[in-house]
């Protein structure tokens, strides 16, 4: 069977990636741009596994840029200071340690459901930004800088260099790819179908004999560390982190993303995240109250789009799609 | 720590804890009753103490200020609840998250708009400033015993409003069977405007009081806000009895830890939520 949902998924994500492949021959030396293209699509991998979350099993958390942040300082604080060291290894160590955090704390928010875990979700998010705002081997406030950049041998081969603008670049567009067929391999896998059925309905799930727990905790430690992933690259990115990657308005305004793009979609995540990203830089230059127009989009958002633009569009196309 | 600064930290952790409560409050009523979480509680608290320092400016008395902001924070309860909220209802929690932190965006850049981004200040009434003496050395400022004893009084008329009047029974009622408070021929609907109004109410009454001793800030109700969700999840959503004790053992906590162990103290009422919560998931007042 067929990878994609319905047809509009699939004419879009051909579409993204090859017009993403080739936009940098016309954006020659524009880093600006080329800058401004990977900070959205290293968003867009935070936000599709957000969506993941909150889309498909239905668990909603407005604490995610915690993991965001804490990717960014895992990397900081392991590598040492001055010395380049391999991107992939150190992409595993980030994984995996958020991945361990994530499991302590899904330990923790996921024994809750509903309002309780968004607020729980928050305070927890809440609690990690003043651990490391207020710790100051970490640099409190002002966070860490990072001096060198990895470096990306395989084996001894190195095809990036991440102090270039358009390697990073397709770093990230690699790394968003993966993502997203990382995420539809999962959804169509049995465990992906379970997810499905619990949120459905988690009574009936229960009775077939799975345990509601271990499903959610595993796609909660599962979106938490490609968010921290994220992090990571978002960090690499701009060279250094603080706590404001885990502030709770980060978590809010990726859920806002997610929304747009139309949630439990997942490559919805990407047009949301190029969607809101795309307003704001236009209303930013427009005005400098650009919250007021997006606060009054988010509310005709929620009132009106209920399946966000992934499902506009496939109404458009005429697709009935899987949901 | 000697005894006179023990009493001192104790005072102003009770005060903390009670302004607390008054926020918090008006959080767990409106979610007990309606069902909704208002993320944007935090901006009225804000917006109260914006108005507080703007009516102050304007007419030269707190006292005066604190009846207008009062009765504009009511009006925004109103309006809110009768354009947007409504549409909420039927809605999952998602939808409540997205649309109030929308309400939070325009808060703030109403906020920056207005007054800007700079910390103001609003003076101590007259008639309410200076301070008494507890021992021979320590004095404590009056300011700070009024909004305690100002909370005191919300939270008692509050106890009367909901277990002596007939508004608190159709409050009880509506938050144990909705259903059929409607079917009672109860207008369920007028109802939720006024809870909602008076949870508006109950944020901005803080804002307002605590104006002259906080600074104004941008980001101040979101912070409050996060304070008011440690304080419902420990006592209890829905539960105004889990807000009361909460709030007191939170505002005593914060106060403490940060004299104390000054080292984590921003992090103190994160971490005693979370062990309440290993403890009992569902907070220590569940409904």
């Amino acid at each position: 069977m067929s990878i994609f949902s319905n047809k509009s998924e699939k004419i879009f994500i051909y579409l993204f990636f090859v017009i993403g492949l080739f936009i940098p021959l016309f954006l020659e030396g524009n880093t600006f741009y080329i800058n401004k293209l990977s900070t959205i699509i290293i968003l867009a991998i935070f936000v599709m596994s957000l969506d993941y979350l909150v889309g498909r099993t239905g668990l909603i958390t407005l604490g995610h840029a915690m993991f965001y942040g804490l990717g960014g300082y895992i990397f900081t604080i392991l590598a040492p200071e001055y010395e380049a060291v391999n991107f992939w290894i150190y992409t595993f160590y980030v994984m995996l340690i958020s991945g361990f955090i994530a499991l302590i704390v899904g330990l923790i928010v996921l024994r809750t459901s509903g309002i309780y875990m968004i607020m729980i979700t928050l305070a927890l998010a809440q609690m990690t930004f003043y651990f490391f705002a207020d710790s100051v081997e970490y640099g409190g406030q002002d966070g860490l800088f990072i001096y060198v950049k990895p470096e990306t041998s395989i084996f001894g081969l190195s095809f990036l260099d991440l102090e270039n603008e358009t390697h990073f670049y397709y770093l990230c567009l690699l790394s968003l790819f993966n993502c997203f067929a990382f995420f539809k391999v999962i959804m169509n896998s049995s465990f992906g179908r379970v997810v499905d059925a619990l949120k459905e309905n988690p009574d009936r799930a229960t009775a077939l004999g799975y345990n509601i727990f271990h499903f959610r905790l595993i796609a909660y430690v599962l979106a938490s560390s490609l968010a921290a992933y994220a992090g990571y690259l978002f960090a690499l990115q701009f060279g250094f982190v603080n706590p404001g990657m885990m502030s709770w308005d980060i978590s809010a305004t990726a859920l806002v993303m997610a929304l747009m793009g139309g949630l439990g979609s997942i490559y919805g995540a990407i047009i949301g995240s190029f969607v809101y990203e795309g307003l704001h830089y236009y209303i930013e230059h427009l005005t400098e109250y650009w919250m007021f127009f997006m606060g009054s989009l988010i509310i005709i958002l929620v009132l009106t789009l209920k399946k966000g633009f992934a499902g506009f569009l496939n109404d458009l196309s005429g697709g009935k799609g899987n949901e | 720590m000697d005894t006179s600064l023990f009493l001192v930290q104790l005072l102003n952790g009770v005060q903390y804890g009670l302004l607390l409560f008054l926020i918090a409050s008006g959080l767990t009523l409106v979610f007990g009753v309606m069902g909704i979480l208002n993320l944007a509680h935090g901006s009225m608290y804000m917006i109260g103490a914006y108005l507080a320092y703007y009516f102050t400016t304007l007419t030269g008395s707190f006292f005066l200020a604190f009846i207008i902001s009062g009765s504009i924070a009511l009006l925004i309860g109103i309006v809110i609840e009768r354009f947007l909220i409504i549409h909420l209802y039927k809605r999952d929690h998602l939808d409540q998250v997205l649309l109030t932190v929308g309400l939070i965006f325009i808060f703030n850049s109403i906020q920056s708009f207005v007054w800007g981004n700079d910390p103001l200040g609003v003076e101590v009434p007259a008639l309410l400033s200076g301070s008494i003496k507890l021992t021979d050395i320590i004095e404590y400022p009056i300011y700070r015993l009024f909004i305690s004893a100002l909370c005191i009084v919300v939270a008692v008329s509050m106890y009367l409003t909901i277990n002596k009047t007939k508004l608190g029974m159709m409050i009880r009622a509506g938050e144990s069977d909705r259903a059929m408070v409607e079917n009672l021929g109860v207008d369920i609907s007028k109802l939720f405007t006024i809870v909602f109004a008076i949870g508006v109410f109950l944020a901005s009454l803080a804002g307002i009081v605590s104006a002259p001793i906080v600074s104004l800030v941008p980001g101040m109700g979101e912070h409050v806000l996060i304070s008011c969700f440690v304080v419902v999840v420990i006592g209890g959503l829905g539960s105004i009895k889990g807000a009361f004790v909460a709030a007191l053992i939170v505002g005593i906590v914060d106060t403490y830890s940060s004299v104390l162990l000054p080292q984590i103290s921003s992090m103190s009422i994160y971490l005693l939520m979370a062990l309440i919560l290993l403890v009992k998931p569902q907070g220590l007042f569940k409904n």
